[in-house]
């Protein structure tokens, strides 16, 4: 190997001159060299972070480490459940990424940072060296969060379809079969979790389809908080529509301090008990579990408690300078784990990694969350978040406005096609 | 500046205030890391076309910066673009301006990498 690595310029001239670019010559080596920017994970912040990487430079060699062939969007997995898109809508390739792009997808999943030389193991045995390695792997589900939940009753009889695929189906085909007047119920879970208003839109979806079809069937949200994003403009809905808060509500709200927080699950009676000893019969059952940082996070050391810090100027983590963390396993309240914020997130990383193969100073970085939801198909919401860099070791300061419930129909019903319009586009934007 | 309609009720964090003094604290800003945020909704570099979201790819800059200067002012009912503008300074508009004025309205393509890159790299090589 008689390639320079970063390491060997810092060991002829210090580390110092690097990374405040004053070495113009030696950043320029380099790029000439081809730096090889690694990432694991091909998801929105994987995928995102690889595209707009090329946008930047057209030299640098980009690798994604991916054990999926394709990718599935959760953005429109609800409507999958509820009947009224296809998976196959939502699943992308890499094709285009490989192709237009000129990244190279490997299909294997990544194991462990060799941190001292800058090397990344891959389960099937290669080893990869990295210049920078991005890490975007989204999260793990704590299953044991609910007794006698489990990651094999997930795959099984008890979908939690929180990251789309069989169990999206699983639901599906569940809420298909469920016997006239049966009951559905859903938990959801404490925060932080991947896309804050997703259960309640999931909740909404169910009880549209099954006033339609099965009209005495009932949704119980046995929730492990008292409040949520939307929750004023839910609620209204859910009234106008379900009769929320009569005697025969086709939704029910059950919050924290009503005894909502599920902490047992029986698969045999299936029922689920929340905090206060109250039991639930449901004929579906969809735990949310709650989350923490991917397991690779975890086992890598880039953790602290759930989440993984990082430095807020360029999402580099605490635990090394050359490695980054993004998407929903970062620490990164209070930005909520979306996948626009993931795909953000990626544009800083990309934007100061190349400031540093190139000498310049990393900018200022900036991160905006323009949200959709919707209660029907009519029916959308919005919420327009920024945040603003507030110093290295600080938390962005977040700044919104989100939709109220409004008697308005022509905004419920054009933030709805906003959010149709923007399902697209957003795939587009990161694999295409 | 008018009052948001009632529809859209609900706003948080830091205030007016606090974010002027954040953007004076730091550098603003780069003009393609303001745009690049816009295309979850408008497309790479803003050259998506949808039926709710126009492109901004090769917008002309003074029309950019009027319409993102109205919608801050919420001078006409939006959807979400005077919740997205109210933040922003003259200054920072005018960057994104720059950014999208000088933007090809077209989709992006950039067809030569895998040769540019060969160039430079020997082959098959992970390392
Ligand atoms: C029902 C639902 C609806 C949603 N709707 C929206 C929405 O409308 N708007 C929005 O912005 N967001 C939405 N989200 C959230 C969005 O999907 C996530 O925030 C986003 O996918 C996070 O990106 P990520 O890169 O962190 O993780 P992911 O997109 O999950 O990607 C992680 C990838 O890493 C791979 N991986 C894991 N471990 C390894 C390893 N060790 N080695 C290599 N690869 C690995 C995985 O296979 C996966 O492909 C929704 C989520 C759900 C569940």
């Amino acid at each position: 190997m008689n390639k320079i690595t970063r390491r060997d310029l810092i060991k002829l001239f210090g580390a110092g001159a690097l990374s405040t670019g004053l070495m113009g010559a030696s950043s320029l080596a380099f790029a000439k060299q081809s730096a090889h920017i690694v990432i694991v994970g091909g998801g929105v912040g994987g995928a995102a972070s690889a595209k707009y990487m090329r946008l930047l430079n057209p030299d640098v060699r980009i690798t994604i480490v991916e054990p999926e062939p394709k990718y599935i969007f959760c953005p429109g997995s609800n409507e999958v459940v509820a009947g009224f898109d296809t998976l196959e809508t939502l699943t992308v390739d890499y094709n285009t990424l490989k192709s237009r792009y000129a990244v190279n997808v490997i299909q294997d999943r990544a194991t462990e940072i060799d941190y001292a030389n800058k090397k990344l193991k891959l389960a099937k045995g290669d080893v990869l060296s990295y210049d920078k390695l991005i890490v975007s792997p989204g999260p793990d589900f704590k299953y044991g969060a609910v007794e006698g939940y489990s990651k094999q009753l997930a795959e099984g009889d008890f979908p939690a379809a929180w990251h789309a695929g069989p169990q999206t189906l699983t639901l599906r085909d569940q809420i298909n079969a469920l016997p006239q007047g049966g009951t559905v119920l859903i938990s959801s879970p404490v925060d932080p979790y991947r896309c804050p208003p997703a259960p309640y839109e999931r909740a909404s979806f169910v009880a549209n389809k099954l006033k339609e079809t099965n009209p005495t069937a009932k949704v119980i949200i046995l929730d492990s908080k008292d409040d949520f994003i939307f929750h004023d403009v839910y609620l209204d809905y859910w009234k106008k529509e379900h009769g929320l808060g009569t005697a025969d509500a086709r939704i029910e709200w059950v919050p924290k301090k009503a005894g909502g927080h599920v902490t047992k699950l029986d698969t045999k009676n299936r029922t689920l008990t929340t905090a206060d000893g109250q039991v639930h019969k449901g004929d579906v059952i969809n735990i949310i579990p709650p989350e923490m940082a991917g397991s690779f996070v975890r086992m890598n050391g880039l953790a602290k408690g759930d989440w993984a810090p990082f430095n807020s100027q360029d999402f580099s983590t605490k635990r090394d300078k050359d490695v980054y963390i993004i998407g929903d396993s970062a620490a990164a309240d209070p930005m909520p784990k979306t996948g626009y914020i993931a795909s953000n997130q990626a544009k800083v990383v990309t934007k100061a990694i190349q400031a540093e193969l190139t000498g310049k100073e990393i900018g200022t970085p900036f991160i905006t969350n323009n949200c959709v939801a919707m209660a029907a198909d009519d029916w959308g919401m919005t919420v327009a978040e920024t945040f603003r860099y507030a110093g290295n070791h600080h938390a962005y300061e977040e700044s919104y406005v989100m939709s109220d419930p409004t008697e308005n129909p022509y905004y419920r019903h054009i933030r709805a096609e906003v959010a149709k319009n923007w399902q697209r586009t957003f795939r587009k934007d990161i694999f295409s | 500046m008018l009052q948001a309609p009632a529809s859209f009720a609900i706003s948080g964090g830091i205030t007016a205030e606090e974010n002027d003094k954040l953007r004076s604290e730091y550098p603003m800003p780069s003009g393609d890391m303001l745009g690049d945020n816009c295309s979850a909704c408008h497309g790479t570099k803003g050259a998506e076309f949808n039926e709710a979201m126009p492109p901004l790819a090769g917008m002309d800059k003074a029309k950019f910066i009027k319409l993102m200067k109205d919608y801050r002012a919420n001078k006409f009912p939006s959807i979400v673009m005077h919740d997205v503008a109210h933040v922003f300074s003259d200054q920072e508009i005018e960057a994104m301006a720059d950014f999208f004025a000088k933007q090809k309205p077209e989709e992006w393509t950039r067809p030569d990498w895998n040769a540019s890159i060969k160039a430079n790299t020997k082959e098959n090589s992970h390392e």
